[in-house]
C-alpha cells in the first residue's frame, strides 16, 4: 500500500531489529487506542501480533515469520505478503487475511474466526483445528486437515497429498485436484444446502463461483473407535 | 578301583531291588516320581514363563496389543529402595531431626530472570499433570484443594482448564499438549505457569489415550471430540517440529502471557543427557523429566513396560546435562515417575532434582486401590492393591472415572484432606532425612548423601556403592 493510501489516524509501528517483546508491547498499547495499526519493516520476524484483542484493525506490511496472529481473540489482521508457520494458531475469534503464501500449519488448532490465504498454503493447514474457517485460494499442502476436530478448510485451488488425514469432525472442501487422500477419509458430493453454507463463508471474501466442482472430505469414522464400546472388553485377559 | 572297568566291583551285600533304588517304596507319591525336578510342575524356561505364554494367548485372541492404566510392570526397573541415605556421623554434623528447622521452599522458573512470577512453592512436591478426563472432576478439585492447603501446585493435564480445578488450586500449571484440547488465551493468562508436553514417562514417543468409556459429554465438549470416541492423541505438536521452532513457540507463549509466568517443558525420560540440554537451549524455565515408572490413565501396555529409562538414571543425566551447559540454577529440574513417598522424593532431590511431581501416589492418597467396594474390583477381575484398570472408566473408588455414580464414591472434601496430609507427611519424611544428613534446606541434599545397595543402581546413577565408597565403574 502506498503512503498516500494510508489512513491518517493510523498508528505506525516499526519492527526492524527491535526486541520482539518491545514490538508487541507497542502493538498492544496501540490496540488500546482503537485506531488502525500498521506494522512496518516486518523483516519476516516471528511472533508478531500474538494474543491480539477484539476490535482491532492491524496490517503487517511485507512478510511475517512464525505464529503471526497466534491466539488471536478478535482482531482483524492483514498480512500483506507471506507468512511463516502457524499463522493464527489457536485463534479463537477474528479474521486474518494473508495476501501471499502461508507456511506450514496455517490455522493450527484454531478454535474460531476465519483465515483467508490468497496464495497457496503449506503442509498441515488447519491441523488439529477445533473450529472456524480457513479459506485458501490456491492449493493446500501435504496432510492438510490432519486430525481437525471441527471447522472447515476450504481450498479453491486443489490439495496436496494425504489430504484430510485422520479427521475428527472437521471438514475439508476442495475445488480442483487432490493429489491423494489421507487415511480414513470419505469423499462426499455436497448437497446444495451445504454448498450454500460454504458460499456464505466465501461471499464476504468475494470468492463465490457457482461453477466449482466441490468435493467435501469428512471422516470415515473408522479411526474413531479403537475396538469395542464395552468397558469389560478392555479388561486384561 | 571304580575306574578299573576290567574288574567290576562287587558290594559286600546284595544289590537292592530296582523299586527300592527308584524310591518306589511305601512312601512313594503316585504320579510324582522322586528325582523329577521341581520344573516338572513349575516349568523352568526363562523365556516361556507363565506370563509370556499368557501374553501370546492374549495377543492370539485379541489381535491387538493390550491396553491398561497405572504404570510399568517391568521387573527389571530399579526401585528407589536400591539407594540408601548415609546421614551425618563423624565427618558431618546432623541437625536435630525432631527440633531444628529445615527449609522446604522451592522456587521454580525464576533462574533466567525472564518472568515476573516465578513459582514459589512451600514444598518441593507438586501434583503431576493428570487430565480431567483421565480423572473425575471431583478428583481434580480435591487435588487442587489439597495442594493449596500445603502451598503447592497442580497441573491441568492435557484436557484443558477445568473451572473446578482453577478455583481449587492456588497455583495451577496449564498444560499444552500436542492435541491442544481446549486451548484458550484467557486460560493461558489465568494459569500460574505453562507446560509444553513433548512426551510422558509412561509412553514416551506416543500421544495420550482416553478410551470412549471416559469421553463423557463434558469431556467431549472440552476437547471438541465426538462423545464416546476413543481419543488417541497426537504426539507431534501441530505448530512446531524441532527445537529451533520450539524456541520460537516459547517466545510466543511468553508474549501471550506478557512474560508473567514460567514455561515448562515436560518430556518422557529417554535420552535426558541431550534432550534436557536441548530443552534448556530452547528457552524452557523448567524441565520436567518423567521416568519410565511414570503412571498413566491408559496406554498400550507394551509402551508402559518397555519404553523409557528409570527415573533415578534420568535425574543424574539431566542434572549433568544442565551442569555441562551452564544452565543449572537458570533452568529448574523437576523429576517424576514412580515416586511413592517422601523417602523416594528425598532421593530424587539428592540425585539432583529441584522438585518432584507425584501422580499415581496422589491418586492413591485420594483412594485408588483402597479396600472398599470389593465386588466392583472383582467385576474388573482385580482386587484392592492390584487394580490398574483406570482405562476402563470403571474405577471402583471414583477417582479415575467419568461415571457420576462412581465419582460420588469419593468424598471430595475428605480426598482433599488426605492429599494435604499425604503431602505434609511426605515433606516431613524429606526433612527428616535432610536433617539427618545435616542439611538446613531440602535443596542441599546431594548425591554424596546417598549410597547404592545394588550394582545396577550405582551404575545407573553414579552413586557410590555402599561400604566400598566407589561408584560402580566400567
Ligand atoms: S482404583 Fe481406580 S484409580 Fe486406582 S487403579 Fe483402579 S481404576 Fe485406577
Amino acid at each position: 500500500m502506498s503512503n498516500a493510501a494510508r489512513q491518517t489516524d493510523e498508528i505506525v509501528i516499526e519492527v526492524g531489529q527491535r526486541h520482539i517483546r518491545e514490538v508487541n508491547q507497542d502493538i498492544m498499547a496501540a490496540c488500546a487506542t482503537g485506531r488502525p495499526i500498521r506494522v512496518v519493516n516486518t523483516l519476516s520476524r516471528h511472533n508478531l501480533g500474538v494474543g491480539l484483542p477484539d476490535n482491532v484493525d492491524i496490517t503487517f506490511e511485507g512478510s511475517v515469520g512464525y505464529y503471526c496472529g497466534g491466539l488471536n481473540t478478535g482482531a482483524n489482521i492483514t498480512i500483506e505478503r507471506n507468512c511463516g508457520w502457524a499463522a493464527g494458531e489457536g485463534m479463537a475469534k477474528g479474521h486474518i487475511t494473508i495476501g501471499g503464501y502461508a507456511g506450514m500449519s496455517c490455522g493450527a488448532a484454531m478454535i474460531g474466526g476465519t483465515i483467508h490465504v490468497k496464495g497457496d498454503a503449506g503442509p498441515r493447514v488447519g491441523v488439529a483445528m477445533k473450529g472456524g474457517n480457513i479459506v485458501v485460494e490456491g492449493k493446500i499442502g501435504y496432510q492438510s486437515g490432519f486430525m481437525a476436530h471441527a471447522g472447515r478448510i476450504i481450498a479453491l485451488g486443489g490439495a496436496g497429498e494425504s489430504c484430510a488425514d485422520a479427521l475428527w469432525q472437521g471438514e475439508v472442501w476442495v475445488a480442483g485436484g487432490i493429489d491423494s487422500l489421507g487415511v480414513d477419509v470419505d469423499v462426499i458430493e455436497p448437497t446444495p444446502e451445504e454448498v450454500a453454507e460454504v458460499d456464505a463463508i466465501l461471499d464476504p471474501l468475494g470468492l463465490v463461483d457457482s461453477s466449482r466442482n466441490w468435493r467435501k472430505l469428512v471422516s470415515g469414522q473408522r479411526l474413531w473407535y479403537f475396538e469395542s464400546r464395552d468397558a469389560s472388553a478392555w479388561l486384561m485377559i | 578301583m571304580a575306574h578299573d572297568l576290567s574288574k567290576p566291583y562287587d558290594y559286600p551285600f546284595d544289590v537292592a531291588s530296582e523299586d527300592e533304588i527308584r524310591f518306589r517304596d511305601a512312601g512313594a507319591v503316585d504320579g510324582r516320581p522322586a528325582g523329577v525336578p521341581s520344573s516338572y510342575d513349575e516349568g523352568g524356561s526363562t523365556r516361556w514363563t507363565p506370563e509370556a505364554i499368557s501374553e501370546v494367548h492374549a495377543l492370539a485372541q485379541l489381535g491387538r496389543y493390550q491396553v491398561r492404566g497405572y504404570n510399568t510392570f517391568n521387573k527389571q526397573m530399579p526401585t528407589f529402595d536400591d539407594l540408601t541415605f548415609v546421614p551425618a556421623t563423624m565427618t558431618r554434623l546432623p541437625l536435630e531431626g525432631y527440633r531444628e528447622s529445615c527449609d522446604t521452599t522451592t522456587v521454580l522458573g525464576g533462574g533466567r530472570g525472564l518472568v515476573e512470577r516465578p513459582l514459589e512453592l512451600k514444598i518441593p512436591i507438586y501434583i503431576a499433570s493428570m487430565s480431567f478426563g483421565a480423572l473425575s472432576a471431583s478428583a481434580k478439585a480435591s487435588l487442587g484443594y489439597g495442594a493449596s492447603k500445603v502451598g503447592t501446585m497442580t497441573c491441568t493435564g492435557e484436557g484443558g482448564m477445568l473451572e473446578e480445578e482453577r478455583e481449587a488450586s492456588q497455583r495451577l500449571l496449564y498444560q499444552m499438549s500436542p492435541a491442544r484440547y481446549g486451548v484458550d488465551l484467557d486460560h493461558l493468562r489465568r494459569a500460574d505457569a505453562l507446560e509444553i508436553v513433548v512426551g510422558q514417562g509412561a509412553k514416551p514417543g506416543t500421544g495420550g489415550l482416553l478410551l470412549g468409556m471416559k469421553v463423557s459429554p463434558r469431556v467431549s465438549e472440552m476437547r471438541t471430540l465426538p462423545e464416546g470416541v476413543d481419543q488417541r492423541s497426537t504426539i507431534r505438536h501441530p505448530d512446531f517440529l524441532g527445537a529451533d521452532d520450539l524456541a520460537v513457540k516459547i517466545e510466543e507463549l511468553r508474549i501471550a502471557t506478557n512474560y508473567q509466568v514460567p514455561i515448562f517443558i515436560k518430556m518422557g525420560a529417554t535420552r535426558p543427557r541431550f534432550d534436557v540440554a536441548v530443552a534448556a537451549k530452547a528457552g524452557a524455565d523448567v524441565v520436567v523429566v518423567d521416568g519410565a515408572e511414570g503412571g498413566t490413565g491408559a496406554s498400550p501396555e507394551l509402551l508402559l513396560n518397555h519404553t523409557g529409562i528409570p527415573t533415578m538414571s534420568a535425574i543424574r543425566a539431566a542434572r549433568e546435562a544442565l551442569d555441562e551447559c551452564g544452565m543449572s540454577g537458570k533452568v529448574s529440574l523437576v523429576a517424576a515417575g514412580g515416586i511413592r513417598s517422601g523417602v523416594d522424593a528425598a532421593k530424587c532431590l539428592a540425585l539432583g532434582a529441584d522438585a518432584v511431581m507425584i501422580g499415581n501416589a496422589a491418586m492413591v492418597a485420594l483412594g485408588c486401590n483402597s479396600p472398599r467396594y470389593l465386588e466392583d474390583y472383582q467385576a474388573l477381575g482385580t482386587s484392592p492393591g492390584a487394580c490398574h484398570h483406570c482405562h476402563t472408566g470403571r474405577c471402583p473408588v471414583g477417582v479415575a472415572t467419568q461415571d457420576p455414580d462412581l465419582e460420588a464414591r469419593m468424598n471430595p472434601n475428605a480426598g482433599a484432606e488426605r492429599v494435604a496430609r499425604y503431602l505434609t507427611a511426605m515433606t516431613m519424611e524429606i526433612t527428616a532425612l535432610a536433617k539427618a544428613c545435616g542439611k538446613s534446606s531440602v535443596h542441599n541434599l546431594e548425591t554424596e548423601d546417598l549410597r547404592a545397595l545394588s550394582f545396577q543402581a550405582s551404575a545407573f546413577t553414579g552413586v557410590k556403592m555402599a561400604g566400598i565408597d566407589r561408584a560402580y565403574d566400567w
